[in-house]
């Protein structure tokens, strides 16, 4: 069963690294940024599915991969590898800073304290001039969709790998015993404080690097665009809706998320924009636990899982 | 007395405004059972949570096995070896028995010895079996009833490997069987040789397992020594009967 499992997942991985070489430049570039959201939403995971930190400073950690890229190669002219580096180092290095104050608080304490950052960060950046103020900066043009896609994947794996690593390590099973009960997770020797900013630095990082490869990709961007508050929300329903702390639940949240939005965004834009509402509260109420559980449940008992969820969570 | 095992000097917690420890001082011989008692609202989880680290004091001191640690964090304190329980129970709700245990034998006191998770896990069943979950090992810990749920804070502070073990109120809500059951189990953790300093309102369950009685009345300390004369003392029986008949 689980070597049965094994070859799946690589079989999958393998299947998902053809995609550019049979399939539409359209497709493809959905991929990308699909293969980059699920990133994102995965690193999301670790410090919102696992710790129980419920985040909304994880789109500057974006932002900040961003503007270090961009900085580094519109500006100084260096190498994308180095750009990526720079753009990764003060991703971690905003996490470790703010982590500490910051996760001094808790619940919804911690998500409002966060949830002014990304707008602080873009008016900061827009009065910086070396960082191109609220015009932004133009990166050297790349075309090399294959590139970025598989450099895309090799992150997503990389996220998700590390994912699968907490689910069985001791570092690990301390984030969750911090999600669970942290005052109980004290008494019982873990190192709260560290494990909580390592949590975040660990998003950080996937996240930023996220930008990163955005940025060459885009090759051009702006405070609004790199400090976007709704991506961070589109992070949490995804991972909500995949299912939080689980392994793949993040990944395939978003991957069925961005592909439904992208239709819909093709159809009638409207009801695009409606669409995260309705997923909020159909999930919420139906599903709290998300799709991974749903699918569990659902040969266990069918229909009614619904109710039993219902029951379970007193909605 | 033999050396201490642990000791408080002057210990001292204002809230704001509120004194809720005032001047504490005792020790505790290794393997002793100390009973600490007072009505409510006196002190004894505030001094619980102070020797444990999850309130910092105003004053005073603490030594355990001959070190200062008021100043430690509460994870070290664990690291130590000083295990505790929540009078208001503190279980990883959506985690199952076994993997509430295994998070304690994962980061307790024996440094370097249960950091593999399996192995965690072993010496987790065995202290289900220990203290009777083992057919509850793989429920999640909210469904538990109330009696399993006083089980289960014994096997995760247990899990610790604690030398110094405090127990607040876990015979409350409990009915004559059970309170004997947990009289019984906490027998057999003093024979492991740990030492124990046990909150209970629970009369009959303090005296039989007492080595020692602490008084605790609005944040003073009134009265310290044998049982029997404790619980005779004229300043103890005011505060109790002053307490129960209103
Ligand atoms: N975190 C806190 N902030 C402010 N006041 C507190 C805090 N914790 C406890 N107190 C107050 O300190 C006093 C002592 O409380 P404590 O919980 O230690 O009493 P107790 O002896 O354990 O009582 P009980 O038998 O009811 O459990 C009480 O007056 C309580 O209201
Ligand atoms: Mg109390």
């Amino acid at each position: 069963m689980k070597n049965l499992q094994r070859a799946g997942l690589a079989l999958l991985a393998v299947g998902l690294a053809a995609v550019p070489f049979v399939a539409s430049d359209t497709l493809v570039q959905f991929g990308i940024n699909a293969l980059l959201v699920a990133t994102l939403t995965q690193g999301w995971n670790i410090i919102g599915g696992f710790t129980g930190y419920p985040s909304f400073g994880n789109s500057v950690f974006y932002g900040l991969g961003t503007y270090g890229t961009a900085i580094a190669m519109a500006q100084l002219h260096l190498p994308f590898g180095v750009g990526l580096v720079a753009g990764g180092v003060l991703g971690v290095a905003f996490a470790l800073l703010f982590g500490i104050p910051i996760l001094r608080l808790r619940g919804p304490y911690f998500a409002i304290a966060t949830l002014g950052l990304a707008a602080v960060m873009s008016a900061i950046v827009a009065t910086i001039g070396f960082a191109g103020k609220n015009i932004g900066l133009i990166l050297p043009l790349f075309r090399g969709d294959t590139l970025f896609y598989e450099l895309s994947l090799v992150l997503l794996v990389a996220a998700t790998g590390t994912v699968a690593w907490l689910a069985r390590s001791r570092f690990g099973a301390g984030l969750v015993a911090i999600r669970e009960d942290e005052d109980a997770a004290q008494v019982m020797g873990i190192n709260t404080t560290m494990y909580k900013v390592g949590a975040l630095a660990l998003a950080a990082f996937f996240s930023s690097l996220a930008g990163g490869i955005h940025a060459y990709w885009i090759t051009f961007i702006d405070p609004g665009s790199a400090f976007d508050p709704t991506l961070n929300v589109r992070m949490v329903i995804m991972t909500l809706f995949g299912g939080p702390g689980t392994i793949f639940g993040p990944v395939l949240g978003s991957f069925v998320l961005s592909a439904v939005s992208e239709v819909l965004a093709s159809k009638v834009s409207t009801v695009a924009s409606l669409f995260y509402g309705f997923v909020i509260v159909l999930a919420v109420v139906f599903m709290p636990k998300g799709l991974l559980d749903l699918f569990q449940g659902f040969r266990h008992s069918g229909f009614r899982y619904f109710a039993q969820n219902m029951r379970r969570f007193r909605l | 007395m033999t050396a201490p095992i642990f000791e408080v000097k002057g210990l001292t917690k204002k809230f704001r405004g509120l004194t809720a420890l005032s001047d504490v001082t005792f020790q505790v011989a290794p393997g002793e059972i100390l009973g600490l008692i007072g009505p409510n609202g006196a002190g004894k989880t505030t001094l619980i949570s102070l020797i444990s680290g999850t309130l910092l004091p105003t004053a005073g001191e603490i030594h355990f096995e001959g070190r200062r640690i008021d100043g430690l964090p509460a994870f070290k304190r664990a690291r130590l070896g000083i295990g505790r329980t929540f009078q208001v129970m503190k279980p990883f709700p959506g985690l199952s028995v076994l993997e509430n245990v295994t998070v304690g034998a994962l980061f307790g006191a024996t440094e370097g010895q249960e950091k593999k998770r399996a192995k965690a896990r072993e010496l987790a069943r065995e202290l289900l079996e220990f203290t009777g979950l083992t057919r509850h090992a793989e429920q999640r810990a909210d469904q538990l009833g109330g009696p399993d749920r006083k089980r289960l804070e014994f096997a995760k502070a247990l899990a610790l490997h604690p030398k110094l073990l405090l127990l607040d109120e876990v015979m409350a809500g409990l009915n004559h069987v059970e309170v004997d059951e947990v009289v019984a189990l906490i027998r057999k953790i003093r024979d492991r040789k740990v030492t124990i300093l046990v909150i209970e309102h629970v009369m009959k369950a303090i005296r039989n397992l007492s080595d020692r009685l602490l008084v605790i009345h609005h944040g003073q300390q009134i009265a310290q020594g044998k049982v029997d004369e404790v619980l005779a003392d004229q300043r103890v029986v005011e505060a109790y009967l002053g307490k129960r008949r209103q």
